[in-house]
């Protein structure tokens, strides 16, 4: 593949999605012209670019089936959930294909036969059975630039209705913007003596006084734009419209329709004001321009500012010991901007979770049908930024989730309607961000998950023992057990893929966590929280026996001191303790990895979550907090993989960065 | 006999595409990879050529630069020329139109379209 190829290969993956995304909006709104004009150039420009880099097939694909939706933006075909279907499938393939990184493989014409052949067949029947309606009345519905237009447009030079004069053509195409309705006025001899044309459509005035620049010598144009709404909603209007057969046009009381639903429309707006104030942050970011940059080169960079944050750390400890006014006001300000730097350069990396955020409308579409459930797709925060390659990690695991919900949460139409709620299930997805986390909430309106059921589950497979007394948040931690989470997944459905202790899994390995929320009858709601950055960590230094550890932030709970003695008992390494009037199994890392000469006379216990339980960790002294650069540390160390990864310290020594889930199972085995 | 139409884009694709298009409603072809290509072809063979029919964007010599070298040169400034492109700023469509253009057909197009502003671009000029 040359680069001009894997280029477009990019491009054609972005457009597919922007597909989808128009694809899935049409569906909801069948008679939209702004989502079909999107679908339409969005398969012109793919077809294009195949074409021209050689894919020929796909060329041929898309051309099909942008014939289709042509056809469809004339109003000879009538958008069906079988069209979009099929057309889903087709770049669902083409997809797979261009993910191919092999020419050949991608341009093999038996691999799109199937879904040409459909697309072929669908447009037979269309022709088959179309009867091409030109005075159609569609919908548009497009809160911006959405306006109404009268056109009276006067040929000079004589022609018919039905002559081959380009502006005969271009009326049709000034009818094809949008909800339209052409009044054609003849004379006495037959030929045309205006149209006039009625018209709502995001087009603006200049463009649609563009398409006569060509023909202003045969022809004379009035524009008058009429309000700023589709005046089509009026029904009066369109009734008066259809029944004003050969009478010619009363302006007077168009007026008067204009007026009606000028006062209807202005009401409406005031509604839709509170809900745009809110979208102003992610309008911003939509008319941000762009520029595409290698991964490498964001890579290097922030390899580089990882390194610079270190020797920022370093000058800051000797500058400290060096006293001096001077050094010290510069290292300051120094330090100022190296956090700046930093958190620029996190977000140069980071991209909307919108991209995740299509994946799961075409996934929960697909699902319910093939389920039989009625379930709406809500997303909220699409345009929180994540890291690129968390968002690839995340896809699977988030995948899992909503097909979970929309399997086992979902209830069918009947039984939502027996429960009294909607027939209509909803599924959502949430992100925001909160101090350096990203967080993810999927919830769903379903029956909720049964704590009977997950109890007597864990308690048949021994994973706890009838008289254990759990809290209700330990309950629902325990669907991401190995032992219960593969094998609750029967159905074909939620099957496939991974199981919920993969999504854990997943979700420990980027040092985030995942909490689970259910009421029965209500719904249930997982709630993940994600680290922002990858390398960055905030994490607490601790000490023991000269050697420091970083314990992550985001799994502490509470920090306790207690005397050395108290766990320096029997000559065991994890017992528990009483801390803070609990009992707490503890792991003394000094005992763990260390030899006990010289112990310290209290030790400090760090609390942390561990798959759903309290643990806690001895260390010799906490020194504080701090934000890192984690650094990994090659294969050697592969296999104490209880260390994540090691990071500099200001004073240029070393400190290990703990993997307290790994740790506790390390010392299980 | 046959109308022969200069199909210039730089896309082998898309020109490719347009010349099959041309050749099935009956039309000669002849094809440029650019403006500068498209305007020797066009001065070697003036008396051939009906109609010139070009992309605006293209390297090198855009549509316009094409447009203008033709209207400038009164050996090949009666043929007519037609810009087909998905470009559709109305400022440029009119001072193309200014500087002797004779259609502007906005890709996508229809094929009814595409065809009546050929033909009424070739008989008017």
């Amino acid at each position: 593949m040359d680069s001009n190829q894997k280029r477009f290969v990019e491009d054609a993956l972005d457009l597919l999605n922007e597909l989808d995304e128009g694809l899935m909006q049409l569906e909801m709104n069948p008679l939209a012209t702004a989502p079909l004009e999107q679908v339409f150039r969005t398969m012109h420009t793919i077809k294009g670019g195949a074409n021209m880099f050689g894919f020929e097939s796909i060329g041929q694909l898309a051309h099909q089936l942008e014939t289709l939706y042509d056809l469809a933006r004339q109003s000879q075909l009538q958008i069906s959930d079988a069209l979009i279907s099929l057309t889903l499938h087709a770049f669902d393939k083409v997809r797979d294909l261009l993910k191919e990184k092999d020419v050949a493989k991608i341009n093999d014409p038996e691999a799109l036969k199937d879904h040409l052949k459909a697309a072929a067949n669908f447009l037979k029947e269309v022709e088959a059975g179309s009867s091409s309606d030109l005075t159609k009345t569609s919908i548009t519905i497009h809160k911006d630039e959405l306006a109404t237009f009268y056109l009276q447009i006067s040929p000079s030079i004589n022609i018919t209705e039905d002559g081959n004069h380009p502006l005969v053509f271009i009326v049709q195409d000034i009818a094809g913007l949008g909800t339209s309705k052409v009044i054609l006025t003849k004379k006495h001899s037959g030929e045309v003596l205006h149209w006039e044309v009625f018209i709502t459509t995001t087009t603006p005035q200049s463009e649609l006084e563009s398409y006569f620049i060509f023909v202003e010598n045969e022809c004379a144009v009035k524009y008058k734009r009429l309000l700023a709404c589709d005046l089509f909603e009026q029904p009066q209007f369109v009734e008066y419209l259809n029944t004003l057969g050969a009478q010619s046009l009363d302006m007077a009381k168009i007026e008067g329709f204009v007026a009606l639903r000028k006062e209807a429309c202005d009401q409406q707006k005031d509604e839709d004001n509170d809900e745009s104030a809110n979208n102003a942050s992610g309008k911003r970011t939509a008319h941000d321009s762009y520029i595409k940059v290698s991964k490498r080169k964001v890579d290097d960079l922030l390899n580089w500012i990882s390194e610079l944050i270190i020797l920022q750390a370093q000058l800051t400890t000797t500058a400290s010991s060096i006293q001096s006014a001077a050094l010290a006001d510069v290292t300051e300000q120094l330090e100022m901007i190296t956090a700046r730097l930093r958190d620029t350069s996190l977000e140069i990396g980071l991209v909307p979770v919108e991209t995740l955020v299509t994946k799961f409308k075409r996934l929960v579409r697909d699902l319910s049908k093939q389920l039989d459930k009625k379930v709406n797709f809500i997303s909220e925060g699409s345009e929180t930024e994540m890291d690129k390659d968390v968002i690839e990690m995340m896809t699977d695991p988030i995948i899992h989730i909503v097909r979970n919900a929309i399997d086992h949460g979902i209830e069918t139409p009947a039984e939502r309607r027996a429960a009294g709620k909607s027939e209509h299930g909803t599924v959502k997805l949430k992100a925001f961000n909160s101090s350096s986390y990203i967080n993810i909430v999927i919830s769903d309106d379903g029956k909720g998950i049964s704590k009977e059921n997950v109890l007597r589950k864990a308690i048949e497979r021994e994973l706890i023992s009838a008289g254990d007394n759990l809290s209700d948040e330990e309950i629902f931690d325990l669907i991401f057990h190995p032992g219960l989470s593969t094998a609750s997944q029967v159905s074909d459905v939620s099957g496939r893929g991974v199981g919920m202790d993969v999504v854990k899994q997943k979700i420990n390995d980027l040092r985030g966590n995942v909490s689970v929320k259910s009421m029965s009858g209500k719904g249930t709601a997982i709630h993940i929280k994600l680290p922002l950055s990858r390398s960055i960590i905030e994490g607490l230094l601790v000490n023991v026996a000269d050697t420091r550890y970083v314990v992550p932030l985001n799994v502490i709970e509470r920090i306790d001191r207690i005397p050395y003695a108290d766990i320096n008992r029997e000559n065991k390494v994890c017992k528990t303790v009483v801390v803070n009037e609990e009992p707490l199994t503890v792991l003394s890392l000094r005992q763990q990895f260390h030899d006990e000469v010289n112990p310290p006379k209290t030790t400090d216990i760090i609390s942390v979550l561990v798959n759903g339980v309290k643990k806690g960790i001895a260390v010799d002294k906490i020194e504080g907090k701090m934000q890192t650069v984690m650094k990994p540390l090659g294969d050697t160390y592969k296999q104490q993989d209880f260390i994540s990864g090691s990071t500099i310290l200001g004073n240029g020594n070393l400190a290990l960065v703990l993997d307290p889930a790994r740790l506790f199972s390390l010392t299980q085995q | 006999m046959k109308k022969t139409i200069l199909v210039v884009d730089d896309f082998a694709s898309i020109r490719d595409f347009v010349c099959d298009t041309l050749q099935r409603k009956g039309y000669q072809t002849l094809s440029a990879a650019n403006g500068n290509e498209a305007f020797k072809v066009l001065v070697e063979k003036a008396t051939e050529v009906n109609l010139v029919l070009t992309d605006y964007n293209m390297p090198d010599c855009t549509g316009f630069e094409l447009l203008k070298k033709i209207k400038e040169n009164p050996d090949v400034k009666k043929v007519p020329v037609v810009f087909l492109t998905t470009e559709s700023n109305p400022e440029k469509m009119r001072s193309a139109k200014e500087a002797g253009l004779s259609a502007w057909i906005k890709k996508p197009y229809r094929s009814e379209t595409f065809f009546a502003q050929i033909e009424n671009a070739i008989d008017n000029g």
